[in-house]
């Protein structure tokens, strides 16, 4: 009986894992980038002055911390450098954390 | 050929003085005229507007779409560019080049080219480079209709739009190199600054 549990449990443990990242709000996330004023720096394919999305997700690409890492650079205004020049990288404008990662979520699978 | 049909108009209207029939004729030209050119300008004005941009389901379901909403549509001020402002010159020549231009797209339409949402991405790529070649080539000049380099107070202005602007301006850098994806979905492939178009 324990050695059951112990099986059903490691299986849930390894189904939870294995399971595709909850699906993106492509509509959600654009409309929150240009809100933002993520699209002023930011394509996502082309060049502009900030790297496009496709070249943050190759940079992250399976990489386990990648959402965390890009959480911690939306929400906590670093410092970038843009032409040489230091400034401060700008935060989405929502408080509403789910939003962000849907974000993150739409930014990583460019 | 007018030789013979003056002296055809004066055969027929025999107690008319010269002078009376040109008189005659010439109001008749300039009202005839007048009609024409007025319904012609009418006609044009109507194609500008977003109910005939939007009147097929091609520009309806995708590229309005996808304006709806966008900075250009809803703002805090209510001032608002619809298809025309971005995509028309506003100048008469320019335009009626346009418009021939634009005629040429009903064939598109007629042969199904977009008629799907499937097509229409497959073509998004195409369609907006077309866009970004004319608008690098025009200096951005429907952008530049509404947005005054000259009534842009940098003052105004974000730290970081200002400093954008300026090297802009240094660089010789057009609106759309930098503001482009605004009002429809930005296609998948390099974008204004890679495509290196002459201006």
């Amino acid at each position: 009986m324990k050695v059951t549990s112990l099986l059903l449990g490691i299986c849930g443990v390894l189904a939870w894992s294995l399971a595709p990242a909850q699906s993106v709000d492509v509509s959600a996330a654009e409309a929150l980038a240009k809100k933002s004023g993520c699209t002023k720096c930011h394509s996502v394919s082309a060049k502009k002055e900030g790297p496009s999305f496709k070249e943050t997700a190759a940079k992250y690409k399976g990489k386990p911390d990648a959402e965390a890492a890009l959480m911690k650079h939306l929400t906590t205004n670093p410092k970038i450098k843009v032409d040489g020049k230091e400034e401060l990288h700008d935060s989405p404008k929502t408080k509403n954390e789910a939003e962000i990662r849907n974000l993150i979520q739409y930014i990583l699978s460019r | 050929m007018i030789r013979t049909w003056w002296t055809n108009l004066r055969q027929r209207c025999q107690t008319c003085s010269r002078v009376t029939l040109g008189a005659g004729v010439l109001l008749a030209t300039i009202v005839v005229g007048g009609v024409l050119l007025a319904a012609g300008a009418a006609g044009l004005a109507w194609t500008n507007t977003l109910e005939f941009c939007t009147g097929c389901h091609e520009m309806r379901d995708n590229v309005y779409a996808e304006f709806k909403g966008s900075i250009h549509d809803l703002n805090r001020s209510g001032v608002r560019a619809v298809c025309a402002d971005c995509h028309v010159p506003r100048e008469p020549v320019p335009m009626l080049w346009r418009k021939v231009k634009a005629s040429l797209e009903v064939w598109g339409h007629l042969t199904g080219k977009i008629n799907t949402k499937e097509k229409f991405d497959s073509h998004r790529y195409q369609l907006a480079k077309n866009v970004w070649t004319a608008m690098i080539r025009n200096d951005s000049h429907e952008c530049r209709n509404c947005h005054k380099t000259d009534s842009m107070s940098s003052e105004l202005q974000s730290e970081k739009a200002r400093a954008r602007h300026a090297k802009a301006r240094a660089e010789n850098v057009t609106c759309i190199m930098c503001h482009f994806g605004i009002a429809h979905r930005e296609p998948d492939g390099p974008g204004p600054q890679e495509l290196k178009i002459a201006k």
